[in-house]
């Protein structure tokens, strides 16, 4: 009931105007059907289904498709052919993949900028690195809309407690150094099947390499970190069946090849990178 | 006979219609107007809460339609004060920029297309013709102030406090400036704002584009030595430009309980766009000798904004800015406008990669110079020697700045309206003793606000003869016969006579219906008319 009014409050209506009545009846018998009541958050997936949401909501659902079809919604601030969903599977919600239920855990120290984050300022890093991007501005449409999104998937979790599953598992010290050889070896037969030979991705399956993947800055050209999530959840469909070492060996051999450059460290030659890759 | 001249209406635009049609300065014009609307479109889309490329569609096809079918050299296109409402409409049903925002933004254009067809087809586009030039002069300052005012939120690289009152804006920045202001992003600002105030001085054709070229390589420096990530320079990103982005109202019933939440403003927006777009189109009528007909300019506005809403465009109107740039340049027909929206295409898929780096401090520092070069000292000082029109300007600066362009706009117009009223209602009235008669020689309109004058030096002049000479008097109203009548009862016929000159037929029927019997006489002057 609450929401309820709430929703007739955002229409525009006042519930005790009595001039109302009739719109007001028929606009809340229209309303109850399609209203959130539930205490417990509804799956997206039922959200995309609804014709009308307030403004929390299609701020949740923008988010879902930034992250899912990044191509088309967030394409503002991407500069490479990645989405969001190509690390974080089945759009964030799956653990030991980088899950996205996170929210509770920021704002936060991280090494790699020497700064406590916000989840605003995480979320603006990803389109610099993993997606080869521009860093959109703090407020705008995209980063709100992942930030709700986000905090939508943490529904449930501790405040202040890491959830289980967080990130990609970190693999046991194997004895031996990654070994990029093998790695070419494992990539050629268990991987180029969807990623193709060249790395260059395949439908459904994105660019492991070249200049339509990743940058050197990404978390995912940590070899270590990588090796963890191919272990954890390639190939797919037969998860866990690679040796740690082998999995190791993948990552290496994957972070070898050619990709964007670390916008952090080749400044002026990024720029011109990015430049002349719009006007090919 | 009615329907005929609606057809005409509709038809568009045809090179036909213009006698001579110098095809180069139209072309050029069009560059130059293709130039300006780029950065407006995608700072407007931003103010209106939507992505960029939503404002390059809305340059492309609201323009495009505009001219089509209107009548004059106005540019058309997205407009400060209506993207600034449609944002404030829209806000709260849904997040900014999310796909449901979108589609609601393209159904309250679609709405507000449809409300001013209707407004075309109830001929309401006279009664947009009562705003005064002074009131006229003090929107278009009163946007000027408003666009330099919203584009110091990109040049200082803040986020956009658009909703903060100007003042409470302006302190919040002086107050904690250190913390709030981008250095980097000011830097690039003020290079874009100096070059582009230096080089309308010396080449003002080509100013902004100078400006735009100098802050785009001022950010590229500044992004090569410091990093993106570093400086936090707010570019415009990747646009994803399709050639046609077809789109469509969504009509289902969750959509139509928003929109008719959304009716008064769909409303508002409708007749604010209007207003703008009929100020502009008076002022091209007096100044240049197009042939322009207003009815026909209210359906172009319409018909744009409702078939901008199945190209992704939201709703517009005409452009003070570029229209007078378009003037400036020498275009006389709606070809310029026709050419611009091609020309915006064709800028675009060649060189829209590249606007991908273009920080938004040189868009917002563009929109800058746009702003100061609305405010014209001459065009003020000319308002100076008189004290009612001053008083008009000044009246309407101060609402628009402060309370806003919805009340401001309001307050024009019914400052105009009064203006009006009281010019009307005052009489010209000369007296002459000739012949042994008082003659009264009346010029203006007698209704019921400027009897008083004229009956009370009726009664002055009781007991003597009165020739009452209205013959350039074109309208009188039944509480001005009354009046004149009541007198005529009142006085002694005996010894006076009472003569009434006019020059109409019509308004000979109408005393001598109204004062049948009475002690009068009248003499009609044909040579007059």
């Amino acid at each position: 009931m609450n929401n309820l009014y709430i929703l007739l409050n955002a229409l525009g209506y006042r519930l005790i105007n009595p001039g109302l009545s009739l719109t007001a009846s028929l606009t809340s018998l229209c309303l109850l059907s399609i209203a959130p009541v539930a205490a417990e958050p509804l799956a997206v997936e039922a959200l995309l289904k609804r014709g009308y949401l307030d403004d929390y909501h299609s701020n949740v659902v923008f988010g879902y498709r930034i992250v899912t079809e990044t191509e088309k919604y967030g394409a503002r601030y991407t500069g490479n052919r990645l989405r969001c969903s190509n690390c974080h599977l089945n759009a964030g919600r799956q653990p030991d993949a980088l899950p996205l239920n996170v929210a509770g855990m920021y704002p936060k120290w991280r090494s790699k900028n020497g700064r406590r984050n916000g989840i605003g300022l995480r979320i603006r890093e990803c389109f610099v690195y993993s997606l080869d991007g521009i860093m959109p501005p703090e407020d705008s449409p995209e980063v709100l809309a992942v930030a709700a999104y986000i905090s939508y998937l943490s529904h449930g979790e501790v405040i202040g407690n890491a959830p289980p599953g967080r990130g990609v598992p970190t693999l046991p010290d194997t004895g031996y150094d990654p070994n990029p050889a093998n790695g070419k070896a494992i990539y050629v037969a268990r991987c180029s099947a969807c990623h193709g030979e060249d790395g260059y991705g395949k439908a459904g399956a994105p660019p492991l390499w070249g200049m339509d993947s990743f940058n050197g800055g990404a978390g995912m050209a940590d070899v270590h970190r990588a090796a963890g999530f191919i272990w954890a959840n390639m190939p797919l469909g037969s998860e866990r069946s690679l040796t740690h070492q082998d999995a190791l060996d993948v990552s290496a051999y994957i972070n070898m090849q050619i990709r964007p450059g670390d916008p952090r460290k080749s400044k002026l030659l990024k720029l011109f990178e990015s430049i002349s890759g719009l006007v090919e | 006979m009615r329907n005929l001249r609606l057809v005409s209406e509709i038809l568009p635009w045809r090179p036909s219609l213009a006698g001579k049609l110098n095809l180069t300065t139209e072309a050029f014009a069009a560059i130059v107007g293709a130039i300006l609307v780029i950065p407006q479109g995608i700072t407007f889309a931003y103010l209106a809460g939507l992505p960029p490329e939503y404002g390059i569609y809305s340059s492309i096809f609201v323009t495009l339609f505009a001219s089509l079918f209107g009548s004059s050299s106005m540019l058309g296109g997205p407009n400060t004060a209506v993207a600034i409402l449609i944002g404030l409409s829209v806000a709260p049903f849904s997040g900014r920029g999310s796909p449901l925002y979108i589609d609601y933004v393209i159904l309250l254009s679609l709405m507000v297309g449809l409300i001013q067809l209707l407004i075309w087809l109830g001929r309401g586009g006279k009664y947009f013709q009562y705003l005064s030039p002074a009131a006229v002069t003090g929107i278009t300052v009163g946007v000027g102030i408003i666009l330099i005012l919203s584009s110091l939120d990109g040049i200082l690289g803040l986020s956009p406090s658009g909703t903060l009152f100007f003042f409470e804006k302006l302190f919040v920045m002086l107050d904690s400036w250190e913390v709030l202001i981008n250095p980097y992003s000011f830097t690039v600002g003020t290079v874009t704002v100096i070059t582009g105030l230096i080089a309308r001085r010396y080449i003002p054709r080509y100013s902004i584009l100078i400006a735009m070229a100098a802050g785009y390589l001022a950010g590229l420096i500044l992004m090569g030595l410091f990093t993106q990530v570093n400086t936090e320079i707010e570019l415009l990103g990747h646009i994803p430009f399709q050639a046609l982005p077809l789109s469509y109202p969504k009509m289902d019933l969750e959509y139509l309980l928003v929109g008719i939440s959304m009716l008064p403003n769909a409303v508002t927006i409708a007749l604010i766009g209007l207003a703008q777009s009929m100020v502009i189109v008076k002022r091209l009528r007096s100044e240049t000798d197009q042939p322009i007909n207003v009815d026909k300019e209210v359906f172009a506005q319409g018909i744009a904004n409702t078939l901008g809403a199945f190209f992704s465009s939201f709703a517009g109107s005409g452009s003070f800015n570029r229209t007078a740039v378009n003037q400036s340049l020498g275009a006389k027909t709606p070809l310029a406008g026709i050419l611009s929206a091609v020309v915006v295409f064709l800028l675009i898929s060649i060189f829209g990669p590249l606007l991908s780096h273009m920080p938004m401090a040189v868009i917002a520092g563009t929109l800058m110079l746009v702003g100061t070069g609305m405010i014209k000292p001459q065009e003020i000082a000319r308002l100076l020697s008189w004290t009612g029109e001053l008083l008009v300007f000044v009246i309407t600066l101060f609402s628009i700045v402060f309370l806003g362009l919805q009340t401001g706009l309001i307050i024009a117009i019914t400052l105009s309206i009064i203006m009006f009223v009281l010019s009307a209602s005052k009489l010209e009235i000369a007296i002459r003793q000739e012949k042994g008669a008082v003659q009264i020689r009346v010029e203006g309109h007698l209704f019921y606000a400027s009897i008083d004058q004229l009956s009370g030096l009726l009664k002055h002049h009781r007991s003597e003869s009165v020739v009452l000479d209205l013959s350039v008097v074109s309208y009188i109203d039944l509480s001005a016969t009354e009046a004149i009548a009541k007198d005529l009862l009142k006085r002694d016929c005996s010894a006076t006579s009472f003569v009434i000159v006019l020059t109409s037929q019509k308004m000979l029927e109408h005393f001598e219906q109204r004062l049948d019997g009475m002690p009068v006489q009248f003499i009609q002057h044909l040579s007059a008319q």
